[in-house]
């Protein structure tokens, strides 16, 4: 901690950058914070419990109108910084990106390949609880599967916490913003949720890193992140990608295979 | 408000019966945006369409809806009708009302309801159209060729023919490429020197036509029309415009033994070289990788000898810069070597050689003078196996595909063979023999009937070497089932066609997609074999797939008719249902993120970047944007822009959402 | 071919792309091959141009069946439109079973220009699957949410 913290400090004061984005104590957990000074970084914190997904902030205009920034990354921030410069969103020179390993040591990465280098000894696993519900739905049949998420999606406000947590919905104009035509019905409805979800998710395809933002921002506790997850791992042997890691054959919907196998097409 | 005027078709009775066609006009009057809607017997004659102008202009109609025949029948004729009335074209639309409705269905109110609803779909498209201009993109009127082996020659002398310039560069020392290594070329057994260098002498001397020989693309930007391309002139060594070629330099070069490349290996040439005697320009250049100068600092003999003091030494590369309007790729192919077949002694016995160098044996100009001689020894063969598909069709080797030219070129190197060693034996292991071309099948006939050739059926397992003899052992599955063995004195491998090296990096350079064996790829497999997807860049020849000389002469000249009607416009006009990237205001200048998932899925890389900067020149973001000249207008970068920020004029967003839901609206 | 008495008759929106499928339709037309009135064609450049959203619109505006077709892989007249497309069906397709929602409704196929019989067999078989599945109320019911009360599902 105190190793990070002092890190943090040295960054700021030497002038490499403007500000370290990273973690301090919350109420319940820990939150997130922006040190722009060294006495700010005498804050910083950094455990299994810092979940929240710092790489959405990196795409804001605050931010990337503030020069070169530092980022203090866990290893689902780093999944999804590459997966934000693959997408040409993040400019390699303006940031320094810091995360700490296993044995606690403070690790500064030099450029994307060698966090790409790093996080490949990282799988991405769901764990028991998730892992359950969705062998729950899986073994459901497709009525009951409907009623399930129906049910589910009957809580949803249309608040876009989820949106507004996942790192990878950086554009500009949403397309639940998008009127003419109208893609996506606003209200709050089953349906209407149901069809801002699965727009999210094929959105994701290809492209989640698994952090799990969304669903922890959801105030309702719908588990979304097993929507695009759940995609995840069934099109990653299919279109040949891994979980996590930024296809090196580009973007799982835009590039294609010619022998892409289904087995529904007449 | 729209004022949306229809005119539904009866189309004498083809639709009137069973649509209710007068019913319809009734109907969709009451739909809002409608002004005007009749129905009339012939929509597509001359009073039909002059219904439509005169409607036009009685009741200031602002998009038109027919509801007839297919569009694919019509579209030009209403589209015409409506622009010759004033209004633009493309706020015209066709409902399908025949082929995909009356025809199909029975008399009925269902198929009248249906009639209805698909001329309600297309007018609540209609009410989203927006007049659009066809795009006008200019033209360069000069021409590229890639490449100066027959199917060059042919595309330049055809192009150069029409009255248009034409660039043709070659990186080898001459023109010619493969078929000048050829001794005779079947069915005929002409020459082929014969009828190649006559195509060279014209070539170089046409009024119309630059050629650079030892030159290569080095970079290509721009698109049809207004392509900008970079052409490393590599140095010569010799000053082509003082030289006279009398060949004084390399009967006097000290270095004699570099393996001739024209000769597949089997000859030797000087450092100072012309590759062939019929060579055009039949004048030197210096290969500097084994020049006793450039490797060392000494020799100069060649300076001494020359009359007129043409060697340059000092000469470097020179980047050439030329604006071309189209190109032509004629790179041709390669054959793989001995030395790709571990079951045949990896290239180590001598007298296991290609059919190309089999050529150059049998070649009056070849190493031998064209008598078949073993490469080890120089003695005279007796027993020759041709063994046919090595490589070719063999998934394991990873050549699935035929070679195509391969089964003739093997009967044509027997019957030489015959001809030249009267009381030679051959033999041809084949497994099919494919000769589907004019004159082509009664060729391999002759060999086997008239000179004798022993076509044997079955593959060959191994070839070693045994007391100076090739041990040859194939089997035999038609006649006898059996294995064979043959002691041979020479043995003739027919190898794969493959693509030439440095085909993928061409490639890249001009953006042209290409197979998995690195072949060009054509635009359509049957329907566009000379074009490729990237509008402007045609292909000929062995570039794009194994191909004999009357094939890729055939495809060279349609490549030049492409070429040809590209320039006979001043500019290149194309229909305007392109996709457009949204452009708005600062400080958002574009919803566009930049993400370019769309370029990475435009088959026709239509897409650029283009970088938005502040009155302060710094980049304020970078966004996507799409080429007019080449968008076709598939629209897939449209369906999957995460923000909508890219549409696709004629089938927008709105469009097509107002048409579904306007479909299952009553 | 049509019931007019009072069974249900499905309605289905057809997607199809215009340089196979629709000239596929239009040979139907020209070969005068008899099909079901059930189905109304949408045209579209190329299947490519699909987007996966206007398939749930149709459902929510009371279509009972959807149809996507194109061109066969390595025809599409834009070279990859349909490759793209195919994707984007193995992806959608899955995620939309996973939601429970009845993909059987969804019938995609691959119909060329010299496919006429096949695209009325594709009608007809279509036609007659969505008959015996019935109306998609399920989904009709919680898209009907700004007319009914009853939205819980």
């Amino acid at each position: 901690m105190d190793k990070l913290r002092e890190k943090a400090a040295a960054l700021l004061a030497d002038g490499t950058v403007t500000m370290v984005l990273g973690y301090e104590e919350g109420t319940n957990k820990p939150r997130p914070l922006f040190c722009h000074t060294a006495e700010q970084a005498s804050k910083l914190v950094y455990s299994s419990q810092c979940i929240n997904n710092l790489a959405v902030y990196l795409t804001k205009k605050e931010i990337m109108g503030a020069g070169k920034v530092a980022i203090i990354a866990t290893i689902p921030t780093l999944r999804s910084i590459l997966q934000l410069s693959v997408e040409n969103q993040l400019n390699e020179d303006n940031l320094v990106v810091i995360t700490v390993t296993d044995k606690d040591e403070v690790k500064q990465f030099a450029n994307f390949a060698e966090i790409e280098a790093y996080i490949a000894d990282f799988q991405l696993k769901l764990d028991g609880k998730e892992q359950e519900i969705i062998t729950k739905l899986e073994g459901m049949s497709r009525e009951e599967r409907f009623k399930f998420w129906m049910e589910e999606m009957s809580h949803c406000f249309k608040c876009y916490a989820c949106r507004a947590a996942c790192p990878l919905c950086y554009c500009t104009k949403c397309i639940v913003e998008e009127n003419r035509p109208q893609w996506i019905n606003p209200w709050a409805a089953p349906l209407a949720n149901m069809e801002w979800q699965i727009n999210r998710a094929m959105h994701m395809a290809g492209r989640c890193t698994g952090c799990g933002a969304c669903g922890d921002a959801c105030p309702v506790g719908i588990p979304i992140h097993l929507l695009t997850r759940k995609m995840m791992e069934d099109l990653a042997p299919e279109f040949g990608f891994t979980p996590g890691q930024p296809s090196k054959n580009g973007n799982a919907l835009s590039t294609w295979k010619a022998d892409d196998k289904e087995n529904f097409i007449r | 408000m729209s004022k949306i005027g229809v005119f539904i078709c009866h189309c004498g009775e083809n639709i009137s019966a069973t649509v209710d066609c007068e019913k319809v006009a009734q109907d969709i009057r009451k739909v809002e945006g409608v002004e005007y809607a009749i129905d009339y017997k012939y929509m597509c004659s001359d009073p039909g369409q002059t219904l439509i102008k005169d409607a036009i202009k009685e009741h200031h109609l602002d998009g038109v809806v027919v509801g007839s025949c297919s569009p694919r029948m019509h579209e030009p004729t209403f589209r015409k009708a409506c622009a010759e009335a004033g209004l633009n074209p493309f706020l015209c639309e066709m409902a399908n009302l025949r082929e995909h409705c009356s025809w199909v269905h029975e008399k009925g109110e269902a198929t009248t309801e249906k009639a209805f609803d698909l001329v309600k779909m297309l007018v609540e498209k209609v009410k989203r159209n927006k007049p659009l201009d066809s795009i006008k993109v200019p033209i360069t009127k000069k021409a590229l060729v890639i490449g100066g082996g027959i199917a060059g020659i042919q595309a330049s002398l055809d192009i150069a023919n029409t009255g248009h310039q034409v660039i043709l560069i070659e990186k080898d020392p001459s023109i010619g490429g493969h078929m000048s290594q050829l001794s005779e070329t079947f069915p005929t057994l002409d020459c082929s020197q014969c009828i190649l260098t006559p195509r060279m002498v014209e070539v170089a001397q046409h009024p119309n036509i630059t050629l650079y020989t030892y030159a290569e693309l080095e970079s290509l930007e721009g698109f049809i029309g207004n392509f900008t391309a970079k052409i490393r002139l590599k140095a010569k060594s010799v000053d082509h415009k003082k030289c006279t070629g009398c060949g004084a330099c390399f009967q006097k070069c000290p270095q004699k033994r570099i393996p001739s490349e024209f000769n597949a290996g089997l000859g030797n040439r000087t450092a100072i070289y012309v590759p062939f005697p019929q060579a055009v320009p039949n004048k030197p250049v210096i290969d500097r990788e084994h020049c006793n100068y450039y490797k060392r600092g000494k020799c100069k003999i060649c300076e001494a000898t020359c009359p007129t003091g043409a060697i340059e030494w000092d000469k470097e590369d020179e980047i050439l810069t030329e604006q071309v309007g189209a190109i032509v790729v004629t790179t041709g192919f390669n054959v793989k070597g001995a030395d790709f077949f571990p079951e045949y002694g990896y290239g180590q016995y001598k007298d296991v050689i290609t059919g190309l160098q089999f050529e150059r044996l049998a070649s009056a100009s070849g190493p031998t003078l064209g008598e078949i001689r073993r490469p080890s020894d120089g003695t005279i063969p007796k027993k020759i196996v041709f063994i046919a598909c090595a490589g070719s069709r063999d998934e394991a080797k990873g050549i699935p595909y035929c070679s195509k030219i391969c089964c003739m070129y093997t009967a044509k190197h027997a019957m030489l063979y015959q001809h030249k060693v009267h009381d030679g034996e051959s033999t041809v292991f084949y497994m099919d023999i494919r000769a589907g071309g004019k004159n082509y099948e009664e060729f391999v006939r002759r060999a086997i009937e008239e000179d004798h050739v022993n076509y044997v059926r079955g593959r060959v397992a191994r070839v070693y070497e045994k007391n100076g003899k090739l041990i040859v052992k194939g089997v035999d599955t038609l006649l006898s089932g059996e294995q064979v063995e043959i002691e041979a004195d020479m043995v003739v491998l027919a190898t794969a066609g493959v693509s030439n090296c440095g085909a993928e990096q061409l490639a890249q350079k001009m953006h042209i997609s290409y197979d998995p064996y690195h072949f060009f790829a054509e635009a359509h497999p049957k329907l566009k074999p000379v074009e490729t997807n990237t509008a402007g860049i045609f292909l000929a020849g062995a570039c794009q797939a194994p191909k004999d000389i009357p094939e890729t002469v055939g495809m060279a000249s349609g490549a030049a008719v492409k070429v040809a009607g590209l320039f006979s416009n001043n500019e290149l006009v194309r229909e305007p249902l392109i996709a457009v990237v949204n452009r708005s205001a600062p400080p958002v200048f574009s919803t566009c993120v930049g993400c370019f998932m769309c370029q990475t899925a435009c088959p026709y890389n239509a897409i650029e970047r283009e970088e938005i900067k502040g009155r302060d020149g710094k980049v304020i973001k970078t966004v996507a944007k799409v080429n007019p000249g080449l968008c076709q207008g598939c629209g897939t970068c449209v369906a999957f822009c995460r923000s909508k920020s890219i549409d696709i004029q004629g089938y927008s967003n709105e469009q097509m959402f107002a048409e579904v839901m306007s479909l299952l609206n009553h | 071919m049509n019931n007019n008495n009072s069974e249900f008759e499905p309605k289905i929106v057809a997607f199809v792309c215009n340089w196979c499928t629709y000239a596929g339709a239009d040979l139907t037309g020209t070969s005068r091959l008899k099909y079901a009135t059930n189905v109304k064609i949408v045209r579209f450049p190329c299947t490519g141009r699909i987007d996966f959203m206007l398939l749930l619109k149709a459902f929510a505006q009371g279509a009972d069946g959807v149809i996507v077709s194109g061109c066969h892989p390595n025809d599409c007249h834009y070279t990859s439109g349909n490759f793209h497309a195919r994707r984007r069906w193995i992806t959608f397709r899955g995620l939309l079973d996973f939601m429970g929602i009845d993909v059987s409704r969804i019938q995609y196929s691959w119909v060329s220009a010299a496919e006429g019989a096949k695209w009325a067999d594709i009608v007809n078989t279509t036609v007659a699957n969505i008959r015996e599945l019935g109306p998609y109320t399920e989904y009709q019911k919680v898209a009907d949410y700004l007319d009914k009360e009853d939205y819980n599902g």
